[in-house]
This record gives C-alpha cells, structure tokens and sequence, in this order.
C-alpha cells in the first residue's frame, strides 16, 4: 500500500504510472482518470471566446496534505492497494494533461469506486485554482454546482458507500 | 511579522499574492487582521467578507475568530477550481 503525491510543473507519462501500480502484489484491478484541460468553460454561453491558456495555482505544502488526507480517507472507505495522484501546476494549453487519479485493487468495484471519490473531493477540497485565458481575457475559475453535488454524495447518510464493499 | 497570502481572484483584487507585515498586538484573531487589510481597499473588503472565503493560520483551516501569533502565516482561500 503505497500513496504517491505529486503536486508538479512537469506533465506525466501515463503509461509509467499505470505500469507502476500494475506492478503491486495483489492487484487485479487498476483504474485510472486523466483530467485534460477543455478549450471551453461550463457553462459559459455559446460563442463563447475558446480558452487558449490554463493558470493553475496551488498552495505549496498545504495542498500535498490535503490531498493526502483525501487519499487516506479514500484507503478508510475501500480496500485498496496503491494510488497515484499527480496535480500539475503553472500553465497549461487546451489538450494538456492536468491530473491523474490512479488507483489498484483487489477488484475493480472499489478501485472505481476509490477513483472517482478522489476526483470529487480534489475538485472540491484541495487548495488548487484555475485561471483561464481567452481573447476576452482572463478569469478565475469558480467551483460548480456540478462539482459540488458531486462530492456531496459521498457524504454519510446517503448510502453510497456501499458500492465499493 | 505575519506572513500573509491571497489565493486565486483575491490576489487580483488585493493587487499582490503575497506579503509580509509586522505583528501587532491589536491583531488579536484572524478578523481583526482581515479588516486591516482591507481598511483601505473597499474590494477587497467585499471580496474577503463573502461567505465562502475560508481562512488557513499555517496551513490549517480555522475559524476566524482563531488568535494570532508572532510568525503565523496566514492565508486567505476562495472557493478551489482544481482537478
């Protein structure tokens, strides 16, 4: 059981990573989410002018701990194996790579389950903010409705839990 | 001195991302330090008083009424974009 957290400039090869994970004793499952960044904005209307850069900034030390403490509460949720989580920072172009979530199992119901449960609260815990950049100029980024239902349905009480048992 | 940072739009509105002031004792608690930044900055003063700005004192979150000491670096967090 290993937690790999990488908050980084550098793009990742995912590939490397998968055969990483591939690698540990015991795995029968490995799922992995690449995030890439889109040239359009949710919810911005049409015609909206395309985004051409991507500002992501993050706040050094705290950022690697609360991705930390999301992973470990992913590891009290579901039997897991290894997981990934690399972030990049600074700037980025429609198309880059700008995360990985990658988690092994036993099986792939809770390597699934894990998976997805890390992306909804790094989108909503972890001290990460985007910047976009179009003809139009520059504007941050706010978290959506979307993003929030999303992590919210974690939450106890809603019996989602379940699925990863 | 009180390290302080201003994250994602809040670094816009309050014209730097981060600075360095010298502790006062009238900075009893993290409030008290937020009106003082923003006693000359009307925006920033709406900015940080909006209800979903939290507040991290060396890097933990805290309620705003947390004390402040010689050193804390503080740092005020919009809503996150990431992932």
């Amino acid at each position: 059981m290993a937690d790999d957290i990488r908050i980084q400039r550098e793009d990742f090869i995912l590939q490397a990573e998968y055969d990483r994970l591939r690698g540990g004793g015991g795995v029968g499952a490995v799922v992995a989410f690449t995030g890439l960044v889109r040239d359009f904005d949710r919810g911005e209307e049409r015609g909206a002018d395309p985004v051409q850069t991507l500002h992501l900034q993050h706040y050094p030390g705290m950022t690697e701990r609360l991705v930390a403490e999301i992973v470990a509460e992913a590891r009290g949720r579901w039997p897991i194996a290894d997981v990934t989580v690399i972030h990049r920072v600074g700037e980025l172009r429609p198309g880059d790579q700008i995360v990985l979530v990658a988690v092994s199992a036993a099986h792939r119901k809770e390597a699934f389950a894990a998976a997805e449960f890390l992306m909804d609260y790094l989108k909503t815990r972890a001290t990460l903010w985007k910047k976009t950049g179009a003809a139009g100029g520059e504007r941050w980024v706010d978290m959506n409705a979307a993003d929030r239902s999303a992590a919210e349905r974690w939450q106890p009480g809603d019996g989602r839990e379940s699925a990863g048992g | 001195m009180l390290k302080i940072w201003f994250f994602g739009r809040l670094g816009d509105v309050a014209g730097c991302e981060r600075f360095e002031i010298p502790f006062d004792r009238c900075l009893v608690t993290v409030a008290c330090l937020r009106d003082h930044l923003c006693c000359d900055n009307e925006a920033l003063a709406k900015a940080l008083n909006e209800p979903q700005i939290m507040v991290a004192v060396n890097q933990q979150l805290v309620d705003w009424d947390s004390n402040l000491q010689q050193g804390d670096e503080i740092a005020f967090l919009p809503p996150v974009s990431g992932g």
